[in-house]
This record gives structure tokens, sequence and C-alpha cells, in this order.
């Protein structure tokens, strides 16, 4: 994308005015277009650095950002296979819930952890199944049927859990999956990183990935491309539940107790982030290493004014502002490439 | 007796050439007129004109002796012309009711909805059509001819003048044979109660059975006003074309018959009934036919886009219905029509959309190989000679001829046993399409079946070995060998059917 098109190729009609495309190209060698986050990222730290510099610059507060945010990425991450073909999932929130809520019934219950998770990831799987079969076989609208199936969810945690916080028989081993170090960070971000390297990779290196993009591109075009559209919807809402509920045992794990409605709360920034990080490196594309610069990018944001002594829900309207302004670029970057 | 529509020196370009030139015409009241020419002749111009869609350059107009504000929808509106455009502009989920007042308004509105009373008044009007049907169900599910019907009432139905002249712009387009018959009865129907009907055709059967009149327009300019008694099908055609219709002896391609790969037997769909053909290895067979002959439906059904009846056999294998999938796995490729709609993705660079058929080739250790996926794609566009030819590229960085040329490397890629083209040159700039003839020629030679269903007739000759002519959804006639000719084809396309005339 950094090649002037018409210098290379003269029979091209020109389609933008020189001066403008010469702009582009200049912010496209220094990836102002690709990588534009990373920018912000780096100045939002060095702005908090020098704002707040006993509490933000170090390695406690690192940790902290770190840890927090390896669940709403892997959760962002899993969204993101459905949004790339086309669908939205609003019910990955209650999914996370819902893994919290059995992981931590089976111990309380005296079942090993280990058969909690199972069952947890298995209950990710037949919502996704469940979600699909209402999109591509009753043909409702992704967004209406994810958003029901999250408000059956979060009923679901609250008559498991009775609407209370149950933190008792937990495993010490189960707790240390979720909280120990490992080079100075919490487990959790090499989930996190692991996750992010095998969606990149489903995404990005396998005929999957490019069959998912293409019907998120043009559904009509591509079941005429052959390419089994219902199949490979299904699979991305398969997919993101399964992440979700990973995600949710992972939770479980980090705060060794369960209450309901506990996943809600991952929608939104899961969210923001997705289209967020369709505005970078891959413009115009849900991607996965985009996702991760946007949460990361939020993340230090909030954290940062938070230190400065901004009040707690300044995390709310910073998602929610981010959210918006993020699909606003997404759409201009779009618009910007056809 | 003063006429019921006069149109005087009519005249209108759009940028460039004129589309309508000097056109003279009037019609009496409870007369039939039929209005005739082919595509860009300026049939739709004139009634777009008369329905104050566009504002023409110079001429006038008279409904009744009042002249008509051109220009202005509601004057045409006020004097009494009303109109039935071809797509009927019906709301499908909206009940007969509800599409009745569209335009006009619930007459009965007094500070609320009397239902009752609409529903009465809705079936009166349909009643005096000679249509009894519920008004209550949703007009999606009614028979095409039921909903043209409502379009007529909902077209004749009082406002604050009475109707005086009556448009319909190909009425028939999407009927079969026997709900057209209906709609004669009621045109026939509106016209005995005193009203001008004007109805545009390209069926020239229906052109001899319901019209006194006809009025044929050639590039613009009226040609002649004459009745149709005394006129044969063939001097209309004449009249249509602008020349005699003579058969010209040419070399035409000399189709070596080897064996069958394609088999359709029974073929059907919303409009195709019972077609079954054969395409041979290294055969072009085109197909042609007008807006309704089931020509649009052939390629889609075939493929598994839409729905169909019957069967299609690749090599003797049955092809299952309804699975472009399993079409593409047993060596059939398609070419769809509409490109934007239904072939290109547009924020996908050239290389996905060439690669989007079986990727899987470059897989090899779990990876999917862009190196060797790039040199494949870089080796396809030099071949189709695409500009830019450039892998990376964005599909909405090329145009419409190098779009078209990418969604046929996509499957010539495949090296399908059958390709099927829809429109295959549709928005396709001269060079382009002639590149893309060659390409399909290629194919042929090297063994591909090659299906074409196109409105362009002079591609089909220069394509095809023969070119079936589907009439109201069957074949009607095959045209081959040395008969084969443009103007040959669309006679053949537009020609009366006898077998159809019920």
């Amino acid at each position: 994308m950094t090649v002037d098109k018409q210098a290379l190729e003269p029979d091209v009609e020109p389609k933008a005015d020189p001066a403008a495309a010469r702009r582009r190209n200049i912010a496209a060698t220094v990836g102002l277009d690709r990588f534009s986050g990373l920018y912000v990222w780096a100045a939002l730290i060095l702005i908090f650095s020098l704002w707040v510099p006993s509490l933000f610059d170090t390695a406690t507060n690192t940790r902290i950002i770190a840890g927090s945010q390896a669940i709403t990425a892997m959760v962002a991450m899993g969204l993101i296979v459905p949004v790339a073909c086309g669908a939205f999932d609003l019910s990955i929130g209650g999914t996370v819930g819902v893994a919290v809520c059995i992981v931590i019934w089976f111990q309380a219950n005296g079942h090993g952890f280990a058969l909690g998770i199972v069952v947890a990831l298995v209950a990710g799987l037949l919502i996704g199944l469940v979600n699909s079969f209402i999109v591509v076989k009753l043909n409702v609208n992704s967004f209406i049927a994810t958003l029901g199936m999250s408000s059956i969810l979060s009923a679901g945690t609250y008559w498991v859990t009775d609407g209370s916080t149950v933190s008792n028989g937990i495993s010490p081993h189960f707790t240390a999956i979720g909280q120990n170090l490992l080079w100075g960070l919490p487990l959790p971000v090499f989930y996190m990183l692991a996750l992010g390297i095998v969606l990149w990779w489903l995404l990005e290196y396998t005929p999957v990935g490019r069959y998912l993009y293409s019907i998120g591109g043009n559904p009509q075009a591509a079941r005429l491309a052959g390419i089994r559209v219902g199949r490979i919807t299904t699979s991305a809402f398969v997919l993101s539940g399964v992440v979700a509920a990973f995600s949710g045992v992972i939770l479980a794990a980090e705060l060794g107790s369960s209450s309901p409605d506990i996943g809600v709360p991952y929608l939104l920034p899961a969210f923001s982030a997705v289209f967020l990080g369709a505005t970078q490196v891959f413009p115009g594309r849900v991607n996965v290493p985009g996702t991760l610069i946007a949460i990361f990018l939020l993340a230090t944001g909030v954290k940062g004014l938070q230190l400065a002594g901004a009040p707690s829900y300044i995390s709310s309207l910073f998602n929610g502002a981010a959210l918006i302004i993020a699909v606003a670029l997404a759409a201009r970057a779009t618009r910007r490439r056809t | 007796m003063t006429p019921a529509l006069t149109v005087t020196n009519m005249s209108k370009s759009f940028a460039g050439p004129r589309v309508l030139d000097s056109v003279t015409l009037s019609i009496e009241p409870g007369e039939i007129r039929a209005l005739v020419g082919e595509n860009g002749s300026g049939k739709s111009t004139l009634i777009k004109i008369l329905a104050g869609f566009h504002v023409p350059d110079d001429g006038s107009a008279e409904i009744d002796g009042q002249p008509l504000h051109l220009g202005d929808g509601t004057s045409s509106e006020a004097l009494g012309l009303r109109f039935v455009h071809q797509d009927l502009g019906l709301v499908d989920n909206l009940d007969a009711v509800d599409n009745m007042a569209l335009g006009a308004g619930y007459p009965s509105f007094r500070g609320g909805i009397r239902w009752r009373q609409e529903r009465k008044r809705a079936r009166a009007a349909l009643t005096e059509l000679g249509y009894d049907f519920d008004v209550r169900r949703p007009v999606g599910t009614l028979a095409m001819s039921e909903r043209t019907a409502l379009a007529i009432a909902r077209a004749m139905a009082p406002r604050h003048t009475s109707a005086k002249v009556l448009i319909l712009d190909e009425p028939t387009a999407n009927l079969p044979a026997a709900e057209a018959q209906r709609l004669y009865k009621l045109a026939r129907r509106v016209a005995d109660s005193g009203i001008a009907v004007v109805f545009v055709s390209h069926h020239f059967d229906e052109v001899f059975e319901l019209a006194k009149s006809v009025t044929v327009l050639r590039d613009g300019k009226h040609v002649t006003t004459r009745p149709v008694a005394g006129l044969t099908e063939d001097e209309l055609i004449e009249l249509v074309i602008g020349r005699k219709l003579e058969v010209v002896e040419h070399d035409a391609k000399a189709a070596e018959r080897k064996a069958v790969v394609l088999e359709i037997t029974g073929l059907g769909s919303d409009v195709l009934n019972d077609v079954t053909f054969a395409v041979h290895a290294g055969e072009i067979v085109g197909v042609a036919g007008i807006t309704g002959s089931g020509r649009d439906e052939v390629a889609a059904a075939l493929f598994g886009g839409r729905d169909r009846a019957g069967e299609a056999k690749i090599n003797g294998k049955v092809v299952p219905k309804n699975r472009p999938d399993r079409a593409m796995a047993m060596g059939m490729g398609l070419v769809p029509a509409e490109r934007h709609a239904n072939a290109a993705f547009m924020t996908s660079t050239l290389r996905e959309n060439i690669t989007v058929v079986r990727p899987g080739i470059h897989w090899r250790g779990l990876i999917l190989r862009k190196g060797a996926e790039r040199s494949d794609v870089a080796n396809w566009l030099e071949r189709l000679d695409v500009r830019p030819r450039k892998s990376e590229f964005l599909m909405s960085d090329l145009s419409g001829g190098n779009q078209q040329k990418v969604v046929l490397a996509r499957w010539l890629r495949l090296e399908p046993k059958v390709l099927v083209l829809d429109e295959p040159t549709q928005g396709v700039d001269v060079g382009a399409k002639s590149d893309i003839h060659k390409l399909v020629d290629e194919a042929a030679a090297q063994g591909t079946a090659v299906l074409v269903a196109s409105t362009d007739h002079e591609e089909l000759v220069r394509l095809c070995h023969r070119v079936l002519i589907l009439r109201r959804g069957r074949i009607a006639d095959e045209v081959s060998g040395g008969r084969m000719d443009h103007d040959l084809i669309t006679a053949a396309t537009i020609g009366r059917d006898q077998a159809d005339a019920t």
C-alpha cells in the first residue's frame, strides 16, 4: 500500500488528485494509516508518565493493565470471528458469565475443577450452536438473536447461583491458573497471546479465514463462489462461544468466585476494541493485531485517567466514546478503500 | 371527439444524442394502443416525461384537451393520467387495502381509518376488474396477475379527477401465458369504459391480440402509427429493427461434436418450464430471450443460486440443486450477472477475489502460502491482461471490464468442465469485451462446455455454436450455423409463439 499506483501503472485512471495521494503516501511510509493506534498508545504512555509518574510509570501498573485486560482481549478476539463474516454476537458477555458460574458451581458442589472446565467449554459450544441455529436456520438477524440469547443466559446464571456470590470450595490449583505469574506477568496474558496467535493464524493463513472475510464482504457472492455460508457462519458462532467460555474459565480462576452478571461488562469493551481494531493494521477489516492494539490503547487511557484522579465511571465513558469514534473511523476507512 | 392524449414534438436528450426526437402521437378515448420498439428506442423516456419524472427539452402534451404541465407529477395525476409501472410499485408485506392507499390515502379517514369500509372499497374495485381474492392477504403472497390487477385497480381508483388514460409499462413481462390472458380481458374492460389504454410491450403476439393500433419508436423517432389490422408480424419486426430481416450466410462456428458434458432435463423455476437441452464438450451454447422469458434464471438455477425443478447432470452425474458448493466441486463454474451484487468482493484484493474459490490449493504445512498464491494470481492477471496487474490492489480500484476479467479468472483457474456465463460482458467496455470473448473461446477449445445467457445478441452470434431461444419459460426455437444472425435472434425472441397461444 505504500507504492504510488499511478506512477507504476500508467493505464490506471487517476482516482484522486495527486496532492492528496502524496499526502497519503507520506502518512503511509511512517505507518500513520495502518498503525496510528501504536502512535496514540505511545503518546498516552508518555503523557501519563509525565502527568502521574509515581503511579503510572511502574512495573506493578504495567502488570495490572496487562492482567486486567487479558480477559477482555480474549473475549474480543473470539468476537472477531463472527464479525468477520458479518454477524454480531452479543451473547459473549452472557457466555462468559455462564462459564464462570459453571466452573465455580462444580467446585462448590464438590466436583473437580477439571470437569467444570470441560462442562463450561461445552456450554460455550452449545450456546454458539443455538445462536447459529437461530441465525442461519431461522433467519433471525444476528443482532436480535444474540441479544435475546444474552438475556436468557443472564437469567440462567441467576437461576444457578440464586443471585448470590459463590466462593467456597475453590481449589487453589484452579486459582493458580489465573493468578500465578510467569516472567513477572500474570498467566492470563500468555493465554491471551496464545489465543491471539491461533486466531490470527485462522483468519490470515487458513482457507476458513478467507471464507469468513468473503462472507462478510458479500454473502451472496460468497454463496455463488461455492462457499457454504451457513456452515461457516455456524462455526464462527461456535468459535466465539467457546472462546468466551474459555475466557470465563480464566476469569473465574482470577477471581476465585462467581457472581451473576459478572460477564456482561465485558461485552461493550470487546465490541469497542474489535471495531477500533478494524481501523488498524488491515484497515477496513476486523483483525487480531488491530484488536489487541485497541484493547491496550483503551486500557492505558482509562487507567491513566483513573490514576490521575478521574472517577471510576470514566471507564464506561471512555469505552462508549471509543466505540462510537471507532465505528465512525472504520466506516471512513472502508469508504476510502472502496 | 377530443383525443384522450396528444403528444406534440416531444424531444429529450441526456448529455448527448437525442433519446427522443420530435415525437408526435395522439390516442382516442377507449383505444388500446401498443407502444413498441427496441431497448433504447425512447419508450420509457416518453412515459417518464408524461409521468413528470423527466423534463423534456421541447414539446407539449394534452390530456383530453387540457395542457399538461411537463415536469410536474401532480399535473398528470390531476388531469387523469394513470400509470402502472413494470415493477408495479406494490409493497409486498402490506395487504391490498394498504397498497390501494399508497399515493391516494385512505378515503374513509376521519380521525381514524374505517377498515371495513376500506376493505369493501378495495373488493369492489377488484371485482370491477374481474378479480376476487382476499384483500387482507399480504400482496407478496398473491399471484402475479392478481398483483397486476391490484396495481391497475389502484391506478383506476377515483381521485379528484377520473382516469382518462391508463399507461401500462410491460404489464405482462412477468406473467405466465394463462395469466397474461386475464390481463388482456382486464385491459379491454378498462378500454370499454372509455379510457385510453397505452401499453408498452415486447411480446408481439399480445400486440396483435390486444391492441387496436400500434406506435413504433426507433432511435427516439416516431416511425409509424397504424392500425394493427392488416399488419403482419414480419412487417412489424421490420418496422422495429429498421431493416429488412434477411438471413445472412456467414462462416458459422463449426461445431465439432464431442461427448455430452452437461445434460439438463425438465429444468423449471418461477418462469422456466420443462427446459431440456445438452451441451457438448468444447461447445458454446447461447440462451436468448426477452425479459420474463426465463433467460435470466437459467444460469443461477443450474448452479444452485436459485431453486429449481428438474435435473442437471455433468458427465452423467447428477448435480444436486441449491448447492453451489457441490456444483463447483463437480466441475461447474458460474460467472453471474450483476457483478457487484453477485460476484465481486469490492473491499478485498484481486488475489482474494480470484482464490476465493478453492484457496486450499496453496494450503501446505497448515499455512496458506501467500507467496505461491500471489504468483498463481499474477499469472492469471497476466493471462487475462487485467490492468493494473497488481494482485494486492483492491477490486474497487479496477474498472468494470477488469473486474469482470477477475471474476472470469476465478473460474478459469479451476479449469471447469462446465462454465456458465450470465451476461458476461454487462457494463464492460469494448476492449475488455473482446478479450473476454477470446478467453471464452479458448476455454471451449480446451474442452469446456460453455453456456452463455445474454441479452446482447451480437455477443451470442460472436460466441456461440448455437443459440436456444426462450419464450415464456420454454425453449421455443434454436438458431445455429448459417442462420445465426443478430436480427434473427432478436426476431425469434419476440416472435409470435403459436404453441403458447391459448
